[in-house]
């Protein structure tokens, strides 16, 4: 069914926009090398087929005048899922263009921002493209090389988003989302504390001091505990030896 | 040069820093936006008494050939350095993440340390301390700019702290901050927009288990309400940003982390702390988006520039003298220094000030007849006055000069449907050979003039009507001023009596208003006059 493959082909362009602004916020710092150069360069390109075939097959369902209502508005919200995709891919080919120019990876005296970061970034790219690994086979020039491609790329996306906006009459504003508030809340994948766990240094102080305070309490009532039995057992010794001496 | 760096609009104190030490092209550059900048006198034909005409010309004939090398030169280095500010990009944040690059030189950068948490060791960390150190090193300068250069860097969010993450200062210790990632700097190009601030907020929540701050909470309700409609696009880039960052070793989650965090507070902060971004009223405008950077464009620079350098400027010395003399003469004459005669309206209820002084009255006061002797705009300007001078200048057979110097005057401030009829009008009574009240204007003025009419306009008499009033000005004015007409008037003028104070001391009619400047004064002159006395 369209909607099916709808969904699909989306999901699929989610997650590459997603590993796209992952990369693109270790550029310039000491991720940085030729390596991320070339991922961004294929996860971008993966990006924009993504978004060629999201658009045809939109499109081609909005312009069928034959579906039901409540399709109509389906295929409206799954329009604005992918616009707003569009927007932050848009965003992010803009701004790996001007970090790209900023701090090309072969001038010495152009040093890339120490942040801490050192790890390597192709379990991300891999995932985006998906498969299991990356290889690698750019040239050494690719961080001044891309740039063009990727100017001609962002003038792409910009028209392309242009014409969608003349062409295809969806209000957006109109569309009602399927989530609630909270609902990433209800999934089921473990995408929870397992990441920060106990070593959250950079972590606010109320979550700290709420973690000391139930702490704290916790072995008051303990220690109260621990006390009174011992009381009872030295009280049980005496007894003992009183009955025992007399 | 009269250049006041401490003007309004011009430069705040970090900017000063940084362009003090930034060379000598930026201190030119400083310098001559300043020139471009400075506000020019108003140049009001028949008002402007100053000689503007004679400095001009005299000023601009050799500064020409040396300003064009000037103003190439300097319009080089002011684009190449400002290119990059171009799109509404403020200069002081390219001198800071100047600053951060030069940080990381391998030799002469900043000493970095490793931050031990409990299991993981993630590089790249450098105390207050250190920050502090380096600055005064590099920039050579004291301790208290160092702290202050340092306080900005982590005002803007380049720097950030890592054991108070909320606490955006530069404490000269040993606490811990680490450099932020060039995405994450702050950029006007690239404001933080609310789908990206949505995502933060339900990674946060999917993270903590729902456990946001209070005001956290309360945006995240807002944001559901007003972006509704791609909350679930938000939802799944959330799940999938989440996803692909599990995808690194545990170090590098951590700093994302606090890097996301660092930058949101800069850029969403929260309720009670400043907002880093807002400018206010000093936020540049967008009015020149980024346009083509060729030949035509710099030949318009320089036009506009030697306009500038053109202009006619008054050294702040003459100004403040002619300020000076301006307050001295008019010190009498003002009703807050000097007090109202016969009392202030707006305290004593009483409205005879305003009455006595209206327009037309029978017998206008004393101070009023002595500001006609000021100046002759000030002559002008008073409807009586001008009623004395003409009648004088009845007297004297040349009325005819200020009837048509007020005929100018209604043109020129009059609708713009009478323009036409009103310049036909003058040019019958004033201009025209054999008119009734023929005006006596050189000939080249006149013949300008009658060129002009044929396209009458609202300012197409300017020219003649700024003869005829210096022709007034020098000739008839001094004379009036020392005509019996005049002191006559000026005998006859009244001085109002200050109203008496009555007997009860709260029913007293003040002169002044509470606290007066005047009472400072008289306190100061009465002091003076002691010192004296004893001296």
């Amino acid at each position: 069914m369209g909607k099916e493959e709808c969904k699909t082909m989306l999901d699929a362009l989610n997650k590459v926009t997603a590993c796209y602004r992952h990369l693109v916020i270790a550029l310039g710092s000491t991720s940085d090398s030729q390596n991320l150069r070339e991922e961004l360069k294929r996860t971008r390109k993966k990006a924009q087929e993504l978004a060629v075939a999201n658009r045809t097959k939109l499109t081609s369902l909005l312009k069928d005048k034959s579906i039901s209502k409540e399709d109509r508005a389906e295929y409206e919200r799954l329009w604005v899922l992918f616009s707003s995709s569009m927007e932050l891919l848009e965003v992010d080919m803009k701004r790996s263009l001007e970090i790209g120019q900023d701090f090309p990876l072969k001038v010495p005296t152009r040093h890339l921002i120490q942040t801490g970061m050192t790890g390597s970034t192709s379990t991300v790219a891999a995932r985006a493209m998906s498969v299991q690994n990356m290889k690698y086979e750019a040239d050494s020039n690719i961080d001044t090389a891309d740039l063009k491609d990727l100017q001609s790329e962002i003038t792409q996306v910009s028209q392309m988003m242009e014409e969608m906006e003349m062409k295809v009459q969806v209000a957006p504003w109109a569309v009602v989302a399927k989530q609630e508030a909270g609902a990433e809340l209800k999934s089921n994948l473990s995408v929870g504390n397992s990441s920060v766990g106990v070593i959250s240094i950079c972590e606010e102080e109320p979550k700290d001091d709420e973690g000391e305070g139930s702490r704290g309490g916790g072995s008051g009532s303990v220690g109260a505990v621990i006390g009174f039995l011992l009381i009872v057992a030295v009280a049980l010794v005496l007894g003992y030896l009183v009955i025992n001496m007399s | 040069m009269t250049i006041n760096t401490m003007a309004k609009g011009g430069w705040q104190r970090e900017q000063m820093i940084c362009f003090r030490k930034v060379g000598l092209c930026n201190h030119v550059l400083c310098l001559f936006t300043q020139i471009i900048a400075a506000p020019t006198p108003k140049e009001h034909p028949a008002r402007c008494e100053t000689n503007s005409k004679e400095e001009r010309e005299s000023g601009t004939c050799d500064v020409a050939l040396f300003s064009d090398y000037l103003l190439i030169s300097l319009l080089l280095t002011f684009h190449l350095h400002s290119f990059v500010c171009f799109l509404n990009n403020c200069v002081f944040h390219k001198q800071m993440e100047k600053m951060i690059v030069a940080m990381q030189d391998p030799d002469m950068g900043m000493k970095l340390r490793n931050q031990r948490l409990l299991i993981t060791v993630i590089p790249h960390a450098m105390t207050g301390h250190d920050v502090i150190m380096w600055l005064i090193h590099k920039y050579s300068v004291c301790e208290e700019e160092a702290l202050h250069l340092g306080g900005m860097l982590v005002k803007y969010g380049y720097i950030y702290p890592l054991k108070e993450p909320r606490s955006l200062v530069l404490q000269p210790d040993e606490s811990p901050y680490r450099f932020q990632t060039p995405y994450f700097w702050t950029s006007s190009r690239w404001p933080a927009s609310e789908l990206d601030y949505a995502i933060y907020l339900a990674k946060k929540n999917i993270r903590k288990q729902g456990e946001l701050m209070e005001y956290e909470k309360e945006r995240y309700s807002l944001l559901h309400k007003k972006i509704n409609h791609t909350w679930d696009f938000v939802v799944m880039q959330a799940r999938e940003q989440l996803r692909a960052s599990k995808q690194r070793r545990k170090a590098d989650r951590i700093v994302l982390e606090c890097q996301e965090q660092a930058y949101w507070l800069i850029n969403r902060p929260p309720p009670g702390v400043q907002n880093m971004l807002d400018v206010g009223l000093e936020r540049q405008n967008n009015f020149n988006l980024r346009g083509t950077l060729n030949s035509d464009f710099y030949k318009n620079e320089i036009d506009v520039c030697r306009r500038a350098l053109g202009r006619n400027r008054v050294k702040s010395s003459i100004c403040l003298e002619g300020f000076l003399k301006y307050s001295e003469q008019y010190q009498n004459h003002d009703p807050i220094m000097q007090g109202c005669l016969p009392s202030n309206p707006w305290i004593s209820d009483d409205t005879a000030h305003w009455t006595m002084n209206t327009e037309m009255v029978p017998v206008p006061t004393r101070l009023r007849v002595e500001r006609w002797s000021f100046s002759f705009m000030e002559l002008l300007n008073d409807a009586m006055g001008r009623r004395e001078f003409m009648l004088y200048l009845e007297k004297e057979f040349s009325a005819e000069n200020l009837c048509f110097w007020q005929a100018c005057e209604e043109i020129r401030h009059g609708e713009s449907s009478k323009i036409v009829e009103k310049v036909e009008e003058v040019y019958k009574n004033f201009l025209a050979p054999g008119a009734a009240r023929w005006v006596n204007i050189d000939s080249k003025t006149m013949d300008k003039t009658l060129e002009g009419i044929k396209q009458p306009h609202r300012f197409v008499l300017d020219d003649a009507q700024m003869h005829i009033y210096f022709l007034m000005k020098k000739d008839s004015y001094p004379r009036y001023l020392k005509s019996d007409l005049y002191k006559n008037m000026l005998a006859k003028a009244i001085v109002p009596q200050e109203t008496k104070k009555s007997v009860f001391p709260f029913m007293r009619r003040q002169r002044h208003s509470s606290p007066s400047p005047a009472q400072a004064v008289a306190q100061a002159t009465e002091e003076d006059g002691r010192n004296k006395g004893a001296g």
